[in-house]
């Protein structure tokens, strides 16, 4: 190793030192690492007619996602090739060109990709899981767009802005940024949501109990009206600090769901919150926002550096590549963090019961495979798969039966 | 390209722009007997349509007779929309005598026209009359801007947002002055004459749809000088690439943020802008220099957003920068008195932007769908979008003191004779 090389070497080594004990920290979690999930077998807890019905609906929602991803591959990969060809288009400069190449570059990818989501919308209503309409799905993924579109060029703004300012070395200060602009979405995120309280008075006053014995005391637990756009149950903790909340979607409160089962989705989301779980994510994200910008700066030194506009297209190619070769990285921790919030939910609630009868009732409701193949699980599940659940209510309820 | 045509139906304006203040102070009661006549022409004129479609879709040409009953029914509608909307001062006949009137029109003899075109006729000739009802005319069937229970309707001697907007604020000036102001008459009188243009289509007149160029319609109007804020840039810049017309709204999303941004900082400093000038008597220099770049920006994001030029704008209002670009002029001393009034002043104009503003609109949906299809925009829509962005570019840069010049709110400020050939039209 060279003497000019070595001072680097060292300096990475530090980095990769502090990442990996960061990730360390991140990665603790209340789930006893002792704790044994039994393998359980699917046809065990569900009838042949439901596991048909959730394996025949996840085959081609899968056959979707992988055409979608293609699609998006194969044209942000024509639009790297042939994009800078739509500088013509512009009369700004180098920063406002490479805001119209940012956004054409997704334009052009919603196009594409809009077939398939159509496909895919006539799929989720086939099987009723959906309930919005087909015009009101392109209004609002039109919208959507348009909001898509202004993030993109703040992102530009900021990345090609430094770009200009110190070259390649852009990420260093836009990273920071990148992390100041999700914890700022973060905290904002709950007040943009519209809700409405819950109204159920022993569900609420469940939810005081259990804010207390989780320490997440007046965190308020709310409703979100979903039932126009899907039938399918679910809830969510987000917010930071004054506004962090626990929203529960309509279609999971007045859905088939008893209020036992109702306890454990409100024990589980304080769960989130009560271990910091979006504060860790917001801590992962930093973790990969580094080395991630440092790859695109990289990257885009084929095309003269981030201060170009025919860069832009390029890197959009390569965010996305990588987006997607970290998502089975990102999966594995927000797999982590749900299996600790279902363990502070048993934990909390204490009734292994009403949690195994509401997995058991995700499969009739969401369509979800209870034990999908091993492809699948690694690039798409988000949550611990619903055997997985339920052994660990097994394992929660072997454990309390043999402590004193 | 084909070789350029002349529209056939041609309105001739030889108003002297004098006017009597006491027909301009009775002008709508004095027109009552005709508003009352032509609902009843108009009822005869929706069964002779009928008749004369029929006819039409038969022979393939209009019966001479029904074309002559039609022909005079459009000239006494401009005659009686011209009176109206004070476009002119005398009071018109009842006929629609031919040359007659100040303000009058010339219409083609009975030709063959395309059966299918026929056919189709009221369905083509929609967007042509919600143009109209954003530009004006009366005396005819309008398509109504006004909403009734069933949505919008067609109305009898009704008024466009533009000659509506000219009628009232001439009222006023002609009272006063005892003249109407000449950007007002030629605003009204190329509202008169796309409404003049649009009956012809419907009616079977003609089968040339309306041409919403106004240098070509008002081509026999002397022009006025030119303002001190005008458009500058390339006027044929028609090509429009069809991915980013089909995205323009979402493509306009960072500007228009930037935009509001822009205008939050230009009218804080238009108001610091305000007292300099009402003390010095000239406004500021690096003032002046902000606050115009902002109204060349302003320009430039409506341009790219009502497709009326088609490369996306940079974010800074530079000179030059942008096809469809504005002349705009230095500090210079301005009259005090004008500053200090202001904004009370640009009232008028203010209004007259409105009734553009709607044209505007209209004009930039017909062209979206126009150029997503064809890759260029109509030629006489990017002349009527340029005219209302350039009297919006005149007011704020009256607004924000970069001038203390009024706008000009006749279409042919700042253009030079009837323009290229072209075959596009609307």
């Amino acid at each position: 190793m060279s003497r000019v090389t070595a001072p680097r070497a060292l300096a990475l080594a530090a980095l990769a030192g502090a990442w990996a004990t960061a990730s360390w920290f991140l990665w603790q979690s209340r789930v006893p690492g002792s704790l044994h999930l039994p393998r359980l077998d699917e046809q065990d807890y569900f009838s042949a007619a439901q596991l048909r019905a959730s394996a025949s609906f996840s085959r081609i929602e899968l056959l979707f996602w992988v055409l979608g991803i293609v699609v998006q591959v194969v044209v942000l990969a024509l639009y790297a090739w042939r994009g800078h060809r739509f500088m013509g288009e512009s009369a700004a400069g180098p920063l406002g060109t490479g805001m119209l190449l940012g956004m054409l570059g997704f334009a052009i990818l919603w196009l594409a990709q809009l077939p398939i989501s159509v496909l895919d919308l006539w799929w989720q209503r086939r099987h009723d899981l959906v309930t919005l309409g087909y015009a009101d799905y392109l209004f609002q993924g039109w919208f959507a767009l348009g909001g898509e579109f202004a993030f993109l060029c703040l992102a530009l703004a900021i990345v090609m802005g430094f770009a200009q300012l110190l070259g390649d070395h852009w990420w260093l200060p836009a990273a920071p940024i990148f992390i100041g602009l999700a914890l700022l979405f973060a905290f904002v995120y709950p007040y943009l949501t519209p809700t409405h309280r819950l109204e159920d008075p022993q569900l609420r006053a469940a939810a005081q109990r259990f804010e207390k014995i989780e320490h997440v005391e007046h965190t308020p637990v709310v409703v979100q009206n979903m039932r126009d756009i899907t039938s399918m149950p679910n809830a969510e903790a987000m917010g930071l600090g004054p506004s962090r909340r626990v929203v529960l979607w309509d279609t999971l409160v007045d859905g088939p769901f008893s209020n036992r089962q109702l306890e454990v989705v409100v024990a589980h989301e304080l769960g989130h919150l009560s271990r910091d779980h979006i504060w860790k994510s917001l801590g992962w994200y930093a973790l990969f926002a580094f080395p991630g910008a440092y790859l695109i700066a990289r990257a885009a030194r084929r095309r003269g550096g981030l201060a170009r506009p025919e860069a832009v297209p390029l890197s959009l190619l390569v965010l996305v590549v990588l987006s997607l070769l970290a998502s089975p990285v990102e999966n594995v921790i927000t797999r982590h963090m749900e299996a600790e919030a279902d363990w502070m939910s048993l934990r909390t609630t204490q009734d292994p019961v009403a949690a195994k009868q509401l997995f058991r009732r995700f499969v009739p409701t969401t369509l979800s495979e209870p034990d999908p193949n091993t492809f699948e699980y690694l690039v798409r599940e988000t949550h611990p798969t619903i055997m997985q659940r339920i052994a660990m209510a097994d394992a929660y309820a072997t454990s309390a039966a043999q402590s004193p | 390209m084909q070789e350029h045509r002349e529209h056939p139906v041609r309105l001739v304006v030889e108003d002297n722009l004098r006017r009597n203040r006491l027909t301009v102070f009775l002008r709508l009661i004095l027109a009552i007997p005709h508003l009352i006549w032509i609902i009843l022409w108009t009822i005869a004129v929706i069964f002779a349509a009928i008749a004369n479609w029929i006819a039409t879709l038969v022979t393939g040409t209009p019966p001479a007779g029904i074309h002559r009953f039609m022909c005079r029914y459009i000239r006494y509608s401009v005659h009686l929309g011209a009176y109206i909307h004070l476009v002119a001062n005398s009071y018109p006949g009842f006929v629609g005598e031919e040359g007659e009137y100040p303000v009058d029109v010339r219409l083609p003899g009975p030709e063959p026209q395309a059966r299918w075109k026929t056919f189709f006729r009221l369905f083509l000739a929609l967007p042509a009359l919600l143009l109209s009802s954003a530009l004006g005319g009366a005396g005819g069937p309008t398509y109504g801007g006004g909403s009734s229970r069933s949505g919008s309707r067609y109305s009898v001697g009704g008024s466009g947002f533009l000659t509506a907007a000219v009628a009232v604020l001439g009222w006023f000036a002609s009272l006063v002055l005892g003249r109407m102001p000449k950007g007002l008459r030629d605003a009204g009188a190329y509202g008169i004459g796309y409404n003049a243009q649009g009956l012809a289509y419907l009616l079977l007149v003609t089968e040339r749809y309306p041409n919403a160029d106004p240098t070509e319609l008002l081509e026999d109007v002397e022009r006025p000088p030119q303002h001190v804020v005008h458009l500058i840039g390339d006027p044929e810049d028609l090509r429009r690439s069809r991915l980013t017309v089909f995205f323009r709204v979402l493509l306009a999303i960072p500007h228009l943020i930037w935009l509001v941004l822009w205008t939050v900082a230009a009218v804080v400093v238009g108001i610091i802008s305000w007292f300099a000038t009402l003390i010095t008597g000239t406004p500021p220099a690096s003032l002046h220099a902000f606050l115009s770049r902002f109204v060349r920006y302003s320009l430039h994001v409506n341009a790219f957003l009502y497709l009326a030029a088609n490369p996306f704008p940079g974010f800074v209002g530079e000179p030059g920068s942008y096809p469809l670009d504005l002349a705009l002029p230095g500090p210079e001393r301005q009259n005090r008195w004008i500053t200090a009034f202001r904004i009370v002043l640009a009232v008028p104009a203010w209004i007259v932007n409105v009734g553009l503003a709607f044209a505007l609109v209209v004009a930039a949906i017909y062209t979206w769908f126009v150029a997503l299809v064809r890759g260029v925009a109509p030629w006489g829509l990017r002349n009527l979008m340029a005219y209302a962005l350039r009297y919006g570019a005149q007011l704020n840069a009256y607004l924000y003191l970069i001038t203390d010049a009024y706008p000009h709110a006749s279409p042919l400020e700042g253009a030079g004779e009837a323009q290229r050939p072209v075959d596009e039209e609307q």
